[in-house]
């Protein structure tokens, strides 16, 4: 788990909450790159738009939709 | 050094190069940011523009003058990075700005999304060419209240920034001019800074943003699709409409006015009459016998699928212009991901109602090898194209609900499954899905205009010969007997599995040719009475998972290799006739008559 206090996992976030992203989770997959290239990266700010069925975020004037997996590796201190 | 008293700004620009071929200047650009009008306004040659990403999925070229100097303009599909992981329509570009083959680059960006276009600009940077960057939809950027310094960017950058609205044409005569003085990125990155910090201290110094502005009708409507209680309705919404404009205006009234009428009462009789004067039976019966290429071949392609594309082609012109088509991908995705793909696939899923053949390619979008091997499986058997579709309704849309209900069911639950035992038994993996979802916008009707005026111009020259030689095929066979002999060799399994007339067989011929031809073949036999309702259940479900067409085998051919289309081809055979037997056997047993 993350350590500090007040930072959480993007998909366990409700439709609404905001925040700026800490890290981004990497493994052997491209999927940190794949978001980078989105602009969805450590010091980016977002807003969860909605949760069900999949999440849907705004980053930088972009709404972008994710599937759960991909919010889990996102780490997000809330503003 | 020549002329050390001129004053920088002033040094004349050199209009005439020599040069061993046109200047290349590429559009690069994220995906969905408008490569494609700026292509059109700078060459003036159209290629289909949608609110999508993904709607270019190869390199078009066309000529454009700039000043006096002929240039090719190169147009790419989107790409989010040029380094790393990337699809195949993102090597596309990526191969094209490595290759050298762009001298020059303009980076067209969404100048909403500033901090993004940027770090494909450093990105950009890494090869060395003159740039320069357009910030496009300026207006719609404003509008969300971004607000960026141009010149204090310009000159940070070494490059010429042009501020752009380029489906209105404005900024395209600044970025004409601004041609001649592209360079080079300043400096690049230092060593020890990634992409996004850069590009992230660069939006910070030159973006500030301020309160929206955006239509309030606008949000609403964004949000409303995408969310599960206003947007399934609005989903089922869709569908219906969609169905009254083909199913109903096209498939019925307008079918009804152009066959009934324009050929049954005018064309063909005077078609006939005018060929009462051919002393030759042989080819009067080739123009207007029941094999005849106005009789059948004209009719088919003019009065019966015409109509059903045509209204097709428009509503489906405007879906895309929305950015509607996207939303479905968060809807699609828990299913997708169940057949091995993810919520992305809808986009090739959806174009392929439009045509299995340039759905085939875009499948190109999708991340990896099993993506685009499944979904183009998926595409062969079961997406019927819009004129199959429309043909469907229109025969069993006059039978009943149920019947409608039973092909489309027996049709999904095949895609589900085979995509189900595909992603379990194919190697390779599916990829995550993170998908850009673009604004809604209200169509343009210049565009919505020149797109369907463009596809139905594409059905006519690219259906209407296929038409005829198909037409030809089948005079000819049933002139040397052939078609008996089709009849008779497939009599066990038309017959015998599958139930139906042996006449079926050669609508089946037909299908192999275009999909639509067989459909409209089938929609004359059950409208002439020659089909039961529970045969033509059978005979459309059949059809709907027979053989994709040849344009379609060849694009799979073209985009797979040989060996996988012949193997799709073959199991998609077997499946099509395999479900349409027991499906014959399951109704007949229940003693369904719909």
């Amino acid at each position: 788990m993350w350590p500090s206090e007040g930072v959480h996992q993007l998909s366990a976030l409700p439709a609404g909450a905001r925040g700026r992203i800490v890290r981004v989770k990497r493994d052997l997959t491209p999927r940190a790159e794949r978001l980078a290239a989105l602009g969805v990266g450590p010091g980016a700010r977002i807003t969860v738009l909605q949760t069900f069925p999949g999440i849907v975020i705004e980053c930088d004037q972009t709404e972008l939709a994710l599937e759960r997996v991909v919010g889990s590796a996102i780490w997000i201190a809330l503003e | 050094m020549s002329c050390p008293h001129a004053i920088e700004g002033l040094t004349p620009k050199p209009l005439l190069r020599l040069r061993a071929h046109p200047l290349r200047i590429a559009l690069v650009g994220n995906p969905n940011v408008g490569k494609s009008v700026i292509f059109g306004r700078l060459t003036g040659r159209y290629v289909t523009v949608s609110n999508y990403p993904g709607t270019t999925v190869a390199v078009t070229r066309g000529r454009a003058t700039v000043g006096a100097e002929v240039c090719d303009i190169i147009d790419t599909p989107g790409v989010n990075m040029l380094e790393g992981a990337l699809s195949e329509d993102e090597k596309v570009t990526r191969d094209l700005v490595a290759s050298g083959n762009a001298e020059l680059i303009v980076q067209v960006a969404d100048a909403r999304n500033l901090r993004r276009a940027l770090m494909l600009t450093s990105q950009i940077a890494a090869f060395g060419r003159p740039t320069i960057l357009v910030l496009n939809m300026i207006d719609e950027a404003r509008a969300r209240g971004v607000d960026i310094d141009t010149a204090g960017l310009a000159a940070e950058l070494g490059i010429p920034v042009i501020e752009a609205v380029a489906t209105e044409g404005r900024g395209l005569a600044e970025l004409r001019e601004a041609l001649t003085e592209a360079a080079p990125l300043d400096g690049g990155i230092a060593a020890g800074v990634t992409h996004l910090q850069w590009a992230d201290e660069m939006a910070h110094r030159f973006r500030t943003i301020g309160p929206m502005s955006l239509g309030r009708f606008q949000e609403w409507l964004g949000r409303a699709v995408r969310e599960p209680l206003t947007g399934l309705p609005i989903l089922i919404l869709v569908l219906y409409l969609t169905y009254l404009a083909v199913g109903v205006l096209g498939a019925q009234t307008l079918v009804g006015l152009l066959e009934d009428g324009l050929f049954g009462t005018w064309l063909n009789p005077w078609a006939r009459s005018l060929a009462a004067h051919i002393p030759i039976a042989f080819v009067r019966d080739f123009l207007v016998g029941d094999y005849g290429l106005v009789t059948m071949g004209m009719t088919y392609a003019i009065a019966i699928v015409l109509p059903v594309v045509s209204t097709f082609f428009l509503v489906f012109g405007i879906l895309e212009d929305s950015g509607y088509i996207p939303r479905l991908a968060i809807f699609s995705d828990r299913i997708f991901r169940a057949m091995g793909l993810n919520g992305k696939a809808v986009l090739p899923m959806v174009l392929g109602l439009g045509c299995d053949t340039m759905a085939t390619m875009t499948t190109r979008i999708l991340a990896t090898p099993k993506e685009r091997l499944i979904a183009i499986l998926l595409l062969a058997l079961g997406v019927p194209c819009s004129a199959q579709l429309a043909t469907i309704m229109g025969i069993l849309g006059g039978v009943s609900f149920w019947a409608l209900l039973t092909l489309f069911g027996v049709v999904v639950f095949q895609m589900i499954l085979v995509g189900f035992l595909a992603a379990r038994l194919l190697p390779g993996d599916r990829s995550d899905f993170i998908m850009e979802l673009p604004p809604m916008r209200l169509p343009r009707l210049g565009n919505l205009a020149t797109k369907t005026g463009l596809r139905v111009r594409w059905y006519l020259g690219e259906a209407l010969p296929l038409f005829l030689v198909g037409t030809a095929l089948l005079f000819a066979l049933d002139r040397v007997g052939g078609l008996a002999v089709i009849a008779q060799a497939t009599r066990p399994v038309v017959s015998g599995l599958l139930g139906l007339p042996p006449k079926a067989a050669e609508v089946f011929v037909m299908g192999f040719l275009r999909r639509d031809y067989g459909a409209a073949g089938m929609f004359l036999m059950a409208r002439d009475g020659a089909l039961t309702h529970v045969q033509a259940v059978v005979a459309l479900t059949v059809m709907t998972l027979f053989v994709p067409c040849v344009a379609n085998f060849l694009m799979i051919v073209k985009e797979r290799g040989l060996r996988v289309g012949l193997a799709i081809l073959g199991f998609v055979t077997v499946m099509a006739v395999g479900t349409g037997a027991v499906l014959n056997g399951v109704l007949r047993f229940f003693h369904v008559a719909f």
